[in-house]
């Protein structure tokens, strides 16, 4: 072959063989040959026809500028043989039951399966003429290639393919089926919806059938620039389809809201959804499928999940009887339409409120029974014991609003994940109402403090680390859901400071880890005071042990010396009112020069002088209403035999001071109540209930009174028991009082009294703060500030703020803006 | 044009540093010397190369194209390490350069030739157009041939294959004349036994390896897959070495065992499918070419060759014998079919007959269509093996005689046809160059179509060829020593078979020439022609035609009066304003009248003509000669004003 090439550079360009100026091939005889061809194409008579002498033909008329005219002799032979041959053959098959589809009330006269039958007869014959003339375009289009590549791109013409596809959209779907009658493609839409209508009732129907007219519709476009979204599916089919189904599932979810339970509904309307995802998938167009089930969600669900919600076999129902499965479905149903979940979460957050306000009803129902006996304090001393029982009741009542709230939490928790599939919104939502559940009892707070308090009295032991930090974590889920931390915040220091005083803790690791915990959820400032109780605890210890050394040193070895054990206690820190009982107003005296004996007075000064070595300039205030002493005693006829025995008693400061008194009385002897209280300078209160332990209480009655009554009224006498017994060694005299518990309304008063007091405080130092930082800011901008800053500790009241800044102005820190638009303030330097 | 879209793609590659260049160049060097790489620019010490590198130097197509079809290596390098790309792109001729790169120059980034030829490039145009033929970018040009071949191996429709190999666990549905052009062996066995169907494949070597070596005789990579286990990787391995042996192709085992580096395997994979093809077209000139017979048209349809032919064909291609002795104005025109009546008029038609495979007949758009259609080409009865090698249930088919198909081409164009289709090789005669464009239109051949079009482009005529100096060579032999028509019909070929390159060619050829032409009919003929192609495509109202002579008429005649502008006509801003578009032209010659003296010799030569209209133009330039410069300025108003002339006329006829 390369030899061919090149030979002579300057070979001669010759003309083409065919001179193209020579038009002697005669366009009439070409096309006769092809037409011939064609025909027999269509009658499916082509394996003989030679492909290599039809293209020929085609491409030299082409060739011979024919293009045109060749291009207008196929689209009108094939005009004609879809309009003479197939259109007859299609409309053949219209029998009078499809007929009668289009009359509204046209069931009554023909069966469904006699519809069915001849609606499946025309559907195959129409996919017949389609695939038919499918494949002859292909086989046309393959011959007439010169003519679609070389005519057809030049003169901007559609390809004869899309041209053939074109007229059997006019000729065939778009002709009427006879005269007066709706064009074919309105009757094969009707006949399809049909169909679909029976297979939603259940009967089968051939899909396949129904598939091939669909993709006979995709395949075709509305007009002949085969715009993409003009397919004649789409103009022509959906939006009908789209209709109808909705129309359907209009009633039949009106139907089913009617007539069956909840979860019937759920599971019946997830099962249409897919039904029709499938449906799309085998019968009609993947495309369809989103749009169909947007349908079915807008009928089935987002218009029915509020009827649906509310029914009785609703979602309050499910969650009664723990549906959890049922409760699935109605979230899987309603996250479909709404991210948002907007109803369901609008049902479970108005179920958690009235649950939440079940329990609290109850805890004030249980704690109303005491208390309206116990509303006066008269009477709650005059049944002193039934009224401490009561009191009893009323902390058990709020341990139980504790363990009810953490149930009631748990239980939606478990819901939410087991339902809601850990759904945010709905986390949120639950979050929500359980704080508004806790915040809007009032007394939560203080309730939530002795939670944890039995926790670390009691609730923690013999458990495992484990099971101690889940306690732990309970706790702290509470208080997150807490508005007003710094009430709790007050509460839980005084039961704290009991606990530790009196050495009520379990444990002193699972204390601090609680802090911590706090610390980490609250944050640092919160947990301040409290870890400055611990650390003054330990200090205490090192500084009694500090004053055993001191004391050792100086070498008296005095047996009688009294041992010192000493908690310094910085008086900002610990809330010391816990301990005054409910009268601190009465008791201005309070810290009236308590008198001590010699003996013991000699060790406190010793200690005062040891410790004033140790830190100069400050004070020691002696807080002995807290304190116990271990005191030996010895009674005369306490053995069994009448001998003499010793006991260990633990007792209270005060009661140690009164037993002492009795030390030095002969026998026989006795003391008035005013005697006692001029020698030791009890006050009045304490020294009642500490009498009434020493007295009255029978286990350790080391006194006996007169006369032998239960209460304690001045003028009584004592006088030390000779005949005391018991058989226990150590004996342990508990005061009235000691442990932690409700507080009565008095106390209550005074807490929050106080509290509110500091939060004034916090308040100005608030307003200050921003002050300082923006120097003018208008009214509603600084509460907002305000509100904003302060909202981890708690929610100030608005009327609150307002009071502090008027008295700032009043101070003079702040002043008005009298020029500005809106009420303004300026911070004054 | 395309600056905008490639020069942010040419600014974002970093220009390689000179020393790295330096290193990778000895490198290479070093790499080319122990026998490692192959020197992809070999020095090149002949006459003809150094005629290619003076064409690259000058711009002459014409040359170049000459040399190149002598099948002088376009990558080769001459004593100074100049390539002919590196000259054409460093002189600036964008023609030429794209003509090179056309026809398989490389210009590869990361090479030192490569970087050195877009180093030199003149302008943007020619850096980019250089980039975009980036060689990782573009294909090996014998990619699409065995891309081809390998696609065999996969393709399901239409079924084109004749013998099924079958291994232990597998079969493979192959093309004996691949078989037997590429495996010495195979070519053997098949000649002894042409009608072979199936063939068992010794059961111990493993199916993967059978995979490996098929897949490189049908042109593709030899890999095997990594396999999990080394033991079954050895025996796959050992399986290839044993079956490249047995089949006498040893490179399978070679190639696997050396991958190399990227470069070297490149090579390698080079050299593999210059190789194959080597073997194909040996195979095809021996076996297709050598066996083409002539027969009496009559008995066309006698003809009964069975699928067991030594050529391995199913299918005969039919084209008309072309006898020089017949004169062409009886020839043309006249579709010859297989119709008896149609060829009956001549004294003996004859008609060639060539034994031909639909495997490679496929690369054809058409062919492709036509065995796939459900037309009688279409039925392959004969021989048909299903999936388990068993022949065809019905036994006659099988010895039915091939299909005969005509095609409506002579039978020198259908050689050259089948060569590209074969072997990717196009080299023709310039004089059947037209028929080899229409045939490959008919056949949608693209690439074959372009390459004759280039070929009628670049050898039709040169750009150095200006009238005067192609008139004051009598010694040479231009194309219009022939008839002058031809012009004409390359134009119309190209506008048949819509080949913008030669429409654009034959409009500088007219341009160059176009005293000699204007006055013809058939000049005018063309432009009513080309005007009337533009009112069927209802675009602007100007004919195309003409606005490219147009064009190229500025391009030959301006050129030389602006650079003498630029010598004599320095510090005046007529410099700036000779450079604009012609449009400009005549207002601005009547500007600078007296400005200087060649301006007014300009004007006077503008005077000239506008006094001289109509009349013939020689004496006016024999008045004004001794300037060159004025001449051709003359000669561009009169030429215009010609064709303005002319196309008032064509207006009022139409």
């Amino acid at each position: 072959m390369a030899s061919l090439a090149g030979r002579g550079p300057r070979a001669k360009i010759r003309p083409p063989r065919r001179g193209l100026a020579n038009n002697d091939i005669d366009f009439n005889d070409t096309w006769g040959v092809l037409e011939k061809a064609f025909l027999e194409i269509h009658t499916k008579n082509a394996s003989a026809l030679s492909f290599e002498e039809l293209y020929r033909n085609a491409y030299k008329i082409v060739l011979k500028k024919k293009g045109d005219e060749l291009y207008k002799r196929v689209a009108d032979f094939e005009e004609r043989w879809l309009a003479e041959n197939v259109h007859k053959r299609v409309v053949n098959l219209l029998t009078p039951p499809l007929m009668m589809l289009d009359s509204t009330s046209g069931r009554s006269l023909t069966t469904t399966a006699e519809k069915k039958d001849s609606g499946e007869k025309f559907l195959r014959e129409l996919r017949g003429a389609w695939e038919d003339h499918q494949v002859c375009m292909s086989m046309l289009t393959d011959v007439l290639m010169y003519m679609d590549r070389v005519y057809c791109q030049d003169s901007r013409q559609p390809s004869i393919f899309a041209k053939s596809m074109g007229l059997f959209r006019d000729q065939i779907l778009r002709k009427p089926a006879r005269t007066e009658m709706p064009i074919l493609l309105d009757i094969l839409t009707r006949i399809i919806l049909d169909q679909i209508r029976m297979d939603r009732d259940g009967e089968t129907i051939q899909t396949h059938l129904i598939k091939a007219n669909i993709s006979m519709l995709e395949g075709l476009y509305d007009s002949d620039q085969e715009v993409e979204d003009e397919k004649l599916y789409l103009t022509a089919f959906e939006t009908e389809f789209l209709a109808t189904s909705a129309d359907f599932y209009r009633t039949e979810g009106e139907r089913m809201l009617r007539e069956s339970d909840a979860g019937t509904y759920c599971t019946h309307a997830k099962r249409r959804i897919d039904e029709e995802g499938d449906r799309c998938r085998s019968t009609l167009s993947e495309s369809t499928a989103p749009k169909i089930q947007r349908v079915v969600e807008d009928e089935l669900i987002r218009h029915k999940m509020k009827g649906l919600i509310e029914m009785d076999s609703g979602v309050e129902y499910m969650v009664d009887n723990d549906k959890l499965q049922e409760l699935g479905f109605v979230f899987d149903l309603e996250a479909r339409v709404d991210v948002k979940k907007t109803e369901l979460t609008r049902a479970i957050q108005k179920i958690v409120m009235e649950m939440g306000a079940n329990i609290t009803n109850a805890a004030v129902a249980a704690s109303a029974t005491s208390a309206a006996p116990g509303t006066t304090e008269e009477q709650a001393e005059d049944k002193a014991k039934t009224g401490a029982a009561k009191v009893n009741q009323v902390t058990v009542a709020a341990l139980k609003w504790s363990e009810d709230i953490l149930a009631l939490k748990d239980r939606f928790d478990n819901i939410w994940r087991q339902a809601f599939q850990s759904d945010q919104m709905l986390q949120i939502a639950l979050n929500r109402s359980m704080a508004d559940t806790i915040n809007s009892f009032s007394r939560s707070s203080e309730y939530i403090s002795l939670f944890i308090d039995d926790n670390m009295k009691k609730g923690i032991r013999n458990k495992t680390d484990a099971e101690v930090d889940s306690t732990l974590e309970k706790a702290i889920i509470l208080l997150r859901y807490l508005q007003d931390k710094d009430l709790f915040e007050t509460y839980y220091k005084k039961h704290l400071c009991k606990r530790l005083l009196l050495n009520k803790s379990q444990s002193i690791s699972v204390e601090k880890q609680m802090i911590s915990k706090m610390k980490i959820e609250l944050g640092n400032s919160f947990t301040l005071k409290l870890e400055a109780m611990f650390k003054d605890m330990t200090l205490s210890e090192e500084l009694t042990n500090g004053y055993k050394s001191y004391v050792n040193k100086l070498g008296d070895a005095d047996r009688t010396r009294v041992d010192l054990g000493i908690n310094v206690l910085t008086s900002m820190t610990w809330p010391l009112e816990a301990f005054r009982g409910g009268a601190t107003a009465d008791e201005d005296q309070g810290n009236l020069q308590i008198i001590f004996p010699a003996s013991i007075d000699r060790v406190k000064t010793g200690f005062t002088r040891f410790y004033n070595e140790k830190h100069s300039g400050r004070k020691l205030t002696w807080q002995t209403n807290m304190g116990d002493a271990d005191i030996k005693a010895t009674f005369a006829k306490a053995g069994k035999d009448g001998k003499p025995r010793t006991h260990d008693i633990n007792c209270s400061t005060y009661a140690m001071l009164i037993l002492l008194l009795f030390n030095d009385l002969p026998a026989g002897a006795s003391l008035a109540f005013e005697e006692i209280q001029a020698a030791t300078n009890i006050p009045p209160s304490d020294l009642a209930r500490n009498l009434q332990s020493l007295a009255v209480a029978p286990k350790t009655r080391f006194l006996v009174k007169e006369p032998m009554s239960r209460e304690i009224n001045p003028g009584d006498r004592f006088s030390y028991n000779e005949n005391f017994k018991s058989q226990f060694v150590k004996i342990k005299v508990g005061v009235v009082s000691a442990g932690n518990k409700v507080e009565g309304d008095r106390e209550r008063k005074e807490t929050e009294k106080k509290n509110n007091d500091s939060r004034g405080y916090v308040i100005e130092a608030c307003v200050v703060r921003i002050m300082k930082q923006r120097k003018v800011l208008a009214h509603t901008a600084l509460l907002n500030e305000t509100i904003t800053q302060l909202s981890a500790q708690f929610k100030p009241d608005v009327n609150m703020i307002k009071k502090k800044i008027e008295s700032l102005i009043e101070r003079e820190y702040l002043e008005r803006v009298d020029e500005a638009a809106v009420p303004s303030y300026r911070y004054l330097a | 044009m395309d600056n905008e879209t490639t020069v942010p793609a040419a600014e974002d590659r970093t220009t390689i540093a000179k020393h790295n260049i330096e290193k990778a160049l000895y490198q290479e060097t070093q790499d080319i010397r122990a026998g490692r790489l192959k020197d992809e620019n070999p020095l090149d010490k002949s006459a003809d190369f150094r005629l290619l590198c003076d064409a690259a130097r000058r711009g002459d197509l014409r040359l170049a194209q000459e040399q190149i079809t002598k099948g002088v290596n376009t990558n080769a390098r001459d004593e100074y390490d100049y390539t002919p790309l590196i000259l054409a792109s460093l002189c600036g001729h964008f023609e030429l350069v794209q003509m090179l790169l056309e026809q398989g120059a490389k210009c590869e980034r990361d090479t030192f030739q490569g970087e050195r030829c877009l180093y030199n490039a003149l302008n943007d145009r020619i850096r980019n157009l250089l980039l975009s033929y980036d060689y990782s970018k573009s294909t090996d040009p014998l990619q699409p041939l065995a891309g081809h071949i390998t696609s065999l191996l996969t393709r399901d429709a239409p079924q084109t294959a004749d013998i099924i190999l079958h291994t232990a666990d597998t079969s493979f549905r192959l093309h004996k004349f691949v078989l037997s052009a590429r495996s010495p062996y195979f070519r053997r066995k098949l000649q002894e036994k042409p009608e072979t169907k199936s063939w068992k494949l010794a059961p111990l070597i493993p199916t993967e390896s059978f995979e490996c070596c098929i897949r490189y005789l049908y042109f593709g990579d030899a890999f095997i897959r990594t396999l999990d286990r080394e033991d079954e990787e050895r025996s796959v391995l050992e399986g290839v070495d044993r079956l490249s042996r047995q089949l006498e192709v040893p490179q399978v085992f070679e190639t696997l065992l050396n991958p190399g580096d990227r470069r070297q395997a490149r090579q390698r994979r080079q050299d593999d499918v210059e190789n194959g093809r080597d073997q194909l077209a040996a195979w095809f000139r021996g076996r297709v070419l050598q066996r083409k017979f002539v027969i009496d048209t009559d008995e066309v349809s006698q003809v009964t060759w069975t699928r067991d032919n030594p050529s391995f064909a199913d299918v005969l291609l039919q084209a008309d014998v072309d006898d020089e002795s017949t004169p062409p104005e009886q020839e043309s025109g006249i579709p010859i079919g297989p119709s008896l009546d149609m060829a009956s008029r001549y004294a003996k038609p004859r008609k060639t007959l060539f034994p031909a495979h639909r495997a490679m007949l496929l690369r054809s758009e058409l062919f492709s269509t036509m065995f796939a259609s459900s037309f009688r080409e279409g039925h392959i009865a004969p021989q048909t093996i299903d999936w388990a090698g068993r022949p065809a249930p019905n036994a006659d088919d099988a010895n039915e005689a091939l299909q005969v198909v005509p095609v409506d081409c002579t039978a020198a164009v259908l050689e050259v046809i089948l060569t590209f289709l074969y072997t990717e090789n196009v080299s023709f005669p310039l004089s059947i160059a037209l028929d080899v464009l229409h045939a490959a239109d008919m056949l949608f051949i693209d690439k074959l179509k372009q390459r004759a079009a280039l070929l009628i482009s670049t050898l039709g005529n040169g750009t150095s060829s200006v009238v005067e100096s192609e008139l004051s060579r009598p010694g040479s032999q231009t194309p219009e020593e022939q008839s002058k028509e031809w012009i004409y019909e390359v134009i119309r070929s190209g506008w048949d078979c819509r080949v913008h390159r030669l429409e654009e060619f034959g409009a500088r050829y007219l341009a160059y020439r176009l005293e000699s032409y204007i006055g013809e009919p058939e000049f005018r003929e063309i432009v009513r022609e080309s005007a009337g192609r533009i009112t069927r495509r209802e675009e602007t109202d100007t004919v195309e035609l003409v606005d490219d002579i147009r064009y190229y008429l500025s391009e030959r005649l301006r050129l030389r009066f602006e650079d003498a502008g630029l010598e004599e006509l320095m510090e005046g801003h007529n410099v700036r304003d000779t450079r604009e578009h012609e449009e400009a032209e005549d207002s601005e010659l009547d500007k600078t009248t007296g400005e200087t003296n060649d301006v007014n010799i300009l004007a006077d030569a503008h005077m000239n003509n506008i006094s001289g209209e109509g009349q013939v133009v020689r004496t006016l330039d024999g008045e004004i000669a001794g300037d060159e410069f004025a001449q051709d300025a003359v000669n561009y108003q009169i030429l215009l004003a010609k064709i303005d002339g002319l196309l008032e006329e064509l207006r009022l006829d139409a």
